[in-house]
């Protein structure tokens, strides 16, 4: 080190100058020098790396094995670690791997001395006739969705516009939620938002996303059977780590449904529609309680919470895991209250044990439950196993924990990941095995569906009367809901 | 660097200026010199953070609205002078950041300080008011007439869209505050004075003429301020070049120190220079202002 804790240009010394220009010569050569053994050995790597292939090649080995070899391939590459032991028990092809493995770790320690960050740069809008539009996919809440094409780059897009209900505030607050979390949000397990593009009208704002073949829900819809259970490991946990990823940078989504989950034939599944999404802090903004379609709408939105965080996401989560298994929204309420005496019927009222507070809530006030708490099996309790003959203990622990009527017994996006459902037997399955669908959005308009939307926007939060929820005089149909809840206290 | 470390970095991160953008601004090609755009942008980016102050903004809301306002200015592609009146362009920038923020503000609010803020009898800014503001300025001279809002609202939310257009709607802006306070403390730093230096410096690089937020990530701005403020308050740093740990070069930090450390006389050469006059601070006064700087060339 020269000079330690001065400057260099605080110090005129040409002495020190030169000395220092002298030691950053001689580092700049051996750094060269460097670079150039590492070159050679990665060639030579590469090299034996290629006749190691073409040797298996010749081998003919079956389908099945090379994708097994490729798969341990892609492992090693994730890891990036020095070779460890396990490497011992693969091929004679780890052989090329472990010489190429050390010498890249050095060479990147030495690189990422400093760290770089990704260069970006701003620009003006591309006007939207850089896209030929093909043809209609939907109509969503937030906006209108097409198929179109980059006239290009010939690359097929989806194109969304914008909604712009004439707003007395400019630009509606929750377009520009969607482009600032959705710019942010850069994950596999998220739609990827190429870019901003306008028309010739200040309303004409449309965002260019990569298409995606199919929506989860018109797939379920579609299919005759419900997906296998190492399938719905497989896509669970694509969600979890999206979700994972957004509530890491701060962002909540607010409306995770099965319409909004997009699937290509790559067995990759993506998190779209940003139209609810927002970034929440700690302590947390105020908040809207209009958020989130109604069948996936948590208890503590329903009953008035004004203070919520990303459970809401998580108990959204559980209700997709519960269609996924059932290949039906699990709680499709006619309204409020009906939502809320489904939720109950599933998971058994709420009580001072399994949901401490629950009570000063603005709309539990009119909430009548049942005296009898009878004996409920830890908390969370366990649903109903009937419900989901096909589920495995483990599955159904995940399940019944993102379906906690309170929301501090849901687990975290992190604490699902590492449950033992997704490690246990039957695996998830490789995306690349994944099954593929023709699709609908990819050349016909689809039929509306369904689901109910979300909750518009600037909405008064509305004044509920849960009196009805367990049979009684007024709210929705509570017949069905009650007689299901008789049947397992009774 | 592993790609997902680097998208969790985004947050930490700004778009820079490209070199293209930044030797060729719209103002520029549309004939106002470089000097009359510096001076137009550090009173508009100083009428920014008093309106910020005065709606009871954050500071870190009122420090993305200036860099907001900063980059649409540059590059040809961006705003011009001559298109676009500076308060106009504030008032909306500020608008839209508070939007996004968990600070949001109304367009009225917005509009009434505005109006206090320019207007020639009664606003405290000295490029607006050069003979100063009385003590107790008359209502009437900031008063925001029901026509003058309706008016005024229009122009604001038009404004807002092309400022959105002009960036491609990427309204991120990473601060380096937080992430000075936070090498603070890896410094083991406990002197507040320091602290309050170091965002006096962050704030006043807002308003620079070498436009330090847009050519420089925060981190580097933390960096810098962080060494210029140890400095001037005599707080020994580690001897070691710990800018480094930093991911900042000696280059950077000491581009970076020098602009800094010219702010100061930066505002009072600003001062002198307008002394009496006030800096324009819409399309019609820029457009004297330009006719104005041609006469005097052609005079010599």
């Amino acid at each position: 080190m020269s000079a330690p804790g001065k400057s260099r240009w605080a110090d005129e010394d040409p002495e020190t100058e030169a000395l220092v220009a002298q030691q950053k010569r001689e580092k700049e050569a051996k750094k060269r020098a460097k670079a150039e053994r590492q070159r050679k050995l990665e060639e030579e790597a590469e090299a034996s790396k290629a006749a190691e292939a073409q040797k298996q090649q010749d081998d003919a080995l079956d389908g099945q094995e090379q994708q097994q070899q490729q798969q341990q391939q892609q492992q090693q590459q994730q890891q990036q670690q020095p070779p460890a032991k396990r490497r011992r028990l693969s091929n004679d092809q780890s052989t090329a791997a472990t010489t190429a493995t050390p010498a890249e770790a050095e060479q990147q320690q030495k690189r990422s001395e400093l760290l770089r960050f990704p260069m970006r740069e701003w620009g003006p809008c591309r006007h939207v006739d850089n896209f030929e539009r093909l043809n209609h996919i939907e109509e969503g809440s937030y906006g209108w969705v097409s198929r179109a094409k980059d006239i290009t780059s010939g690359e097929v897009v989806a194109l969304k516009k914008l909604k712009m209900e004439n707003s007395p505030d400019g630009f509606p607050v929750t377009g520009l939620r969607e482009i600032q979390t959705l710019l942010e949000a850069r994950h596999q397990n998220v739609v990827y938002l190429r870019e901003v593009v306008i028309g010739n009208k200040v309303d004409d704002v449309f965002l260019v996303m990569d298409f995606l073949e199919h929506d989860l829900k018109t797939l379920l819809d579609d299919m005759r059977e419900p997906f296998l259970p190492s399938e719905i490991k497989t896509l669970l946990s694509q969600i979890l780590s999206g979700l994972d990823f957004l509530h890491s940078q701060w962002i909540m989504h607010r409306d995770l449904k099965s319409s909004n989950l997009l699937l290509n034939n790559r067995g990759e599944i993506k998190i779209a529609d940003f139209g609810m999404a927002r970034y929440y802090g700690d302590p947390p903004p105020q908040l809207t309680q209009l958020v989130v379609t109604l069948w996936y709408r948590s208890p503590e939105l329903l009953l008035g919470a004004e203070k919520y965080g990303t459970e809401v996401d998580m108990w959204s989560i559980g209700c997709i895991f519960g269609e996924l298994l059932t290949k039906e929204p699990l709680l499709q309420g006619k309204n409020e209250v009906d939502q809320v005496s489904k939720i109950f019927a599933l998971t058994g009222p709420p009580t001072q044990q399994t949901w401490p507070g629950f009570r000063s809530l603005p709309n539990a006030k009119s909430l009548k439950l049942p005296s009898t708490s009878s004996a409920s099996s830890g908390i969370p309790p366990l649903l109903p196993r009937t419900k989901f003959p096909f589920l495995t203990n483990a599955g159904l622990h995940l399940l019944s924990s993102l379906l906690a009527l309170n929301p501090s017994s849901r687990p975290s996006t992190q604490e699902c990941l590492s449950h033992p459902y997704f490690r246990e037997d039957p695996r998830p399955k490789p995306k690349e095995m994944f099954p593929t669908f023709p699709s609908k959005a990819g050349m016909e308009k689809r039929r509306r569906r369904a689901t109910p939307e979300a909750p518009k926007r600037g909405q008064e939060a509305p004044q509920l009367d849960f009196a009805g929820v367990f049979g009684g005089a007024p709210g929705g149909d509570t017949g069905e809901a009650g007689a299901g809840f008789t049947l397992r206290f009774g | 660097m592993a790609p997902s470390s680097v998208a969790g970095m985004k947050q930490l991160s700004n778009a820079l200026a490209t070199p293209d953008q930044l030797s060729n601004s719209s103002s520029f090609i549309d004939g106002v010199s470089p000097n009359l755009e510096a001076s137009i942008r550090f009173a508009g980016a100083q009428l920014t953070q008093a309106a910020g102050v005065l709606l009871r903004l954050s500071q870190d809301v009122i420090a993305q609205a200036i860099v907001t306002f900063t980059r649409f200015w540059i590059g040809s592609e961006g705003g011009s002078l001559r298109i676009y009146s500076v308060k106009d362009v504030s008032a909306a920038a500020l608008y839209l950041t508070a939007k996004l923020s968990f600070q949001p503000t109304s367009p009225r609010s917005v509009l009434n300080v505005y109006a206090f803020l320019l207007s020639k009898d009664a606003s405290p800014l000295w490029f607006i008011n050069p003979q100063g503001a009385p003590e107790k300025p008359s209502p009437q001279s900031y008063y925001l007439s029901e026509g003058g809002y309706q008016t005024e609202r229009t122009v604001l939310l038009r404004i807002e869209s092309i400022i959105l257009r002009a960036l491609g709607f990427d309204t991120h802006v990473a601060l380096p505050h937080a992430i000075a306070l936070t090498y603070l403390q890896t410094l083991g730093v406990q002197s507040p004075s320091v602290a309050r230096r170091v965002f006096e410096h962050l704030n006043s690089a807002l308003l620079s003429p070498q436009l330090l937020y847009v050519t420089h990530q925060p981190n580097a701005l933390a960096v810098a301020a962080i060494y210029l403020a140890s400095r001037e308050e005599g707080v020994k740093l580690v001897d070691e070049e710990w800018w480094q740990v930093f991911d900042v070069d000696r280059e950077e930090l000491g581009f970076l120190v020098v602009g800094m450390r010219s702010m100061e006389g930066f505002a009072r050469a600003e001062r002198e220079k307008w002394k009496g006059r006030t800096v324009p601070m819409v399309v019609d006064e820029v457009e004297a202002e330009v006719e104005r700087d041609r006469m005097m060339e052609e005079g010599e």
